[in-house]
């Protein structure tokens, strides 16, 4: 099947379950809320080296808000509900809570919830008070610009992590491009990020290690400075250039249309070949068919 | 299911039973012979009711009942909708479910309201959510919205709750509080806040500080505008932008007490 002239190679992508929340932060302006969201996101594009994998989802308008201000909607996700509820509270109370103006909410209306502002509300030693609004309770902890305003729960839901496709091309320079174009049209769809530092990751992995300390390890069949001496290289001839976009989404829905945008948009000249990585279904229970996505 | 007064009660009427529970759960014969106290003598719903039977899920009771007490006593879940003016007791010990009051009550709304919420669309009396006299406790939860006036001793006493009040309020609003919050929109009485454990005061109108209460500062409250967009999203009371984005004297109080409730006075 051809895209333009980009082949997509009849393949499918693996992803495995995680656990995410959704939170909401909130501040005076944009300029402090993103200040927070980037913060909370930082050092958070894979569970293999950063214990979580975090992004911003959506800028939010005041009237998208819980507390009529600017915000952002972020995803966090880990692969237990536990080490979710300790990234959450390390994250909002180290990133949200000590920058300026901000407050932080549940994006999430689920009945699986974890116990955060309730957690961080000890930092108010003793001087925090809680309040009820519509059944929700609050936290206000007093900082040194008035208070800082946390949900007590923060709703969370089995997600779907390691959503991926793969662009090959002749040179750095088109493959970029291609990478530009596709992420910023999975940008906007909603629950879903790449994790990745601007989306992209030039160094996908694949599971294991000749090394026995190594959970994970260069996926060498897609490196082209190799292909030459790697027997079951994935790297096609006329291609110099291999760049992945990993998705994690809060459903499988939100993975699915993220790669389905991500590739159309992706497939251009200069892109030769898209295609997907996937373990035999040995890693993950999600598959997403390349050509099932682009139809 | 539909109650409609046909007959002004000559006294005060108690009818506990009207409530979403009980009304749906029966066929309209049955409710027609529940009893109702006016005055002292027990009398059949269908003395003073009409009931129909409309299909809907709720509860809806139309007409001048401002004589009849206790409407939605022990409520805890469902939905009851009136048109007309309410007696005293409105949703005594009320644990959840929704009433609606197109209209006014009388003194006493909601003693003992442990969760639920009620939303008065005119004026309420005195007392409301009050604790008893002789109880240190009175309403632990639930939410409140009188969008008109009200008068003395609001939430006296009271713990949880949250109680919003469109316009007046009488004197002693929040005295002896556990926790909890009230925001009031209009003119305030007298000792606003006097005696207050815990608990927030919130005020747009100036109020006379009693001398046991210390002044911490001038802030924008985040919680506020949490609870400011909540109200507008729900509710008819004009916000205004002035008042959502502006600044409130910070007081800390009673010092009779234990100091750790607050006031918020919108400093215009």
């Amino acid at each position: 099947m051809k895209i333009n002239n980009t082949e997509i190679v009849d393949t499918y992508a693996e992803a495995f379950s995680m656990w995410s929340a959704k939170v909401i932060i909130t501040a005076e302006n944009d300029y402090w809320a993103e200040g927070a969201a980037r913060a909370m996101t930082g050092m958070a594009t894979s569970v293999i080296g950063c214990k979580c994998e975090a992004g911003i989802d959506m800028k939010l308008t005041p009237e998208d808000t819980p507390d009529g201000r600017p915000g952002y909607s972020i995803l966090l996700f880990t692969m237990d509900k536990e080490s979710l509820g300790k990234r959450l509270i390390e994250r909002i109370g180290q990133c949200v809570m000590t920058c300026p103006t901000t407050a932080c909410f549940s994006g999430f209306n689920t009945d699986d919830t974890i116990n955060v502002g309730g957690a961080l509300r000890y930092f108010g030693d003793g001087h925090q008070i809680g309040k009820k609004i519509n059944n929700e309770r609050y936290w206000r902890i007093p900082v040194f610009d008035g208070e800082f305003i946390i949900q007590e729960s923060f709703g969370v839901k089995e997600s779907v992590g390691g959503g991926n496709f793969y662009i090959l091309g002749n040179n750095v320079s088109e493959c970029l491009d291609a990478c530009y174009d596709a992420v910023k049209v999975m940008k906007r769809v909603e629950n879903v990020i790449m994790p990745f530092p601007k989306g992209v990751v030039r160094s996908g992995s694949k599971v294991g290690s000749k090394y026995k300390a190594l959970i994970a390890s260069t996926n060498h069949i897609y490196c082209p400075t190799i292909k030459g001496v790697v027997k079951d290289s994935a790297v096609p001839e006329n291609v110099n250039v291999c760049y992945e976009i990993v998705v994690d989404g809060a459903d499988e829905k939100a993975v699915a249309k993220a790669m389905s945008v991500g590739m159309q948009a992706a497939a251009k000249d200069g892109v030769t070949q898209i295609t997907a990585g996937n373990f035999g279904g040995k890693l993950g229970k999600y598959k997403f068919f390349l050509k099932d996505l682009v139809k | 299911m539909k109650l409609k007064l046909h007959t002004q009660p000559e006294v005060p009427t108690e009818a506990e039973c009207i409530t979403p529970a009980i009304i749906n759960s029966l066929k309209v014969k049955e409710i027609e012979k529940l009893k109702i106290y006016h005055g002292n003598r027990e009398v059949n719903l269908a003395d003073f009711f009409s009931v129909s039977n409309n299909k809907a899920t709720s509860l809806e009771v139309e007409g001048d009942i401002h004589q009849i007490k206790y409407l939605g006593a022990n409520m805890a879940d469902g939905e009851m909708f009136i048109e007309g003016d309410v007696g005293q007791h409105l949703g005594s010990a009320m644990s959840g479910g929704f009433i609606k009051v197109n209209g006014s009550t009388g003194d006493w709304i909601a003693p003992e309201m442990s969760g639920g919420r009620i939303h008065i669309a005119g004026n309420s009396g005195h007392c409301v959510a009050c604790a008893y006299r002789g109880a240190s406790k009175g309403v632990s939860g639930g939410e409140i919205i009188i969008e008109g006036n009200v008068k003395n001793e609001l939430g006296h006493g009271m713990a949880n709750a949250t109680i919003v009040v469109g316009g007046k309020c009488g004197d002693f609003t929040g005295v002896n509080m556990n926790s909890g919050t009230i925001l009031t929109f209009g003119e305030m009485g007298i000792r606003t806040g006097a005696g207050m454990k815990r608990g927030t005061i919130i005020c747009k109108d100036n109020i006379e500080i009693l001398p046991t209460f210390s002044y911490d500062c001038l802030y924008s409250p985040v919680y506020l505008k949490l609870l400011l967009k909540y109200l507008k999203d729900n509710t008819q009371i004009k916000i205004d932008k002035e008042f959502t984005e502006g600044s409130f004297h910070r007081w800390s109080g009673d010092a009779i007490e234990m100091n750790r409730g607050e006031l918020l006075v919108f400093s215009a």
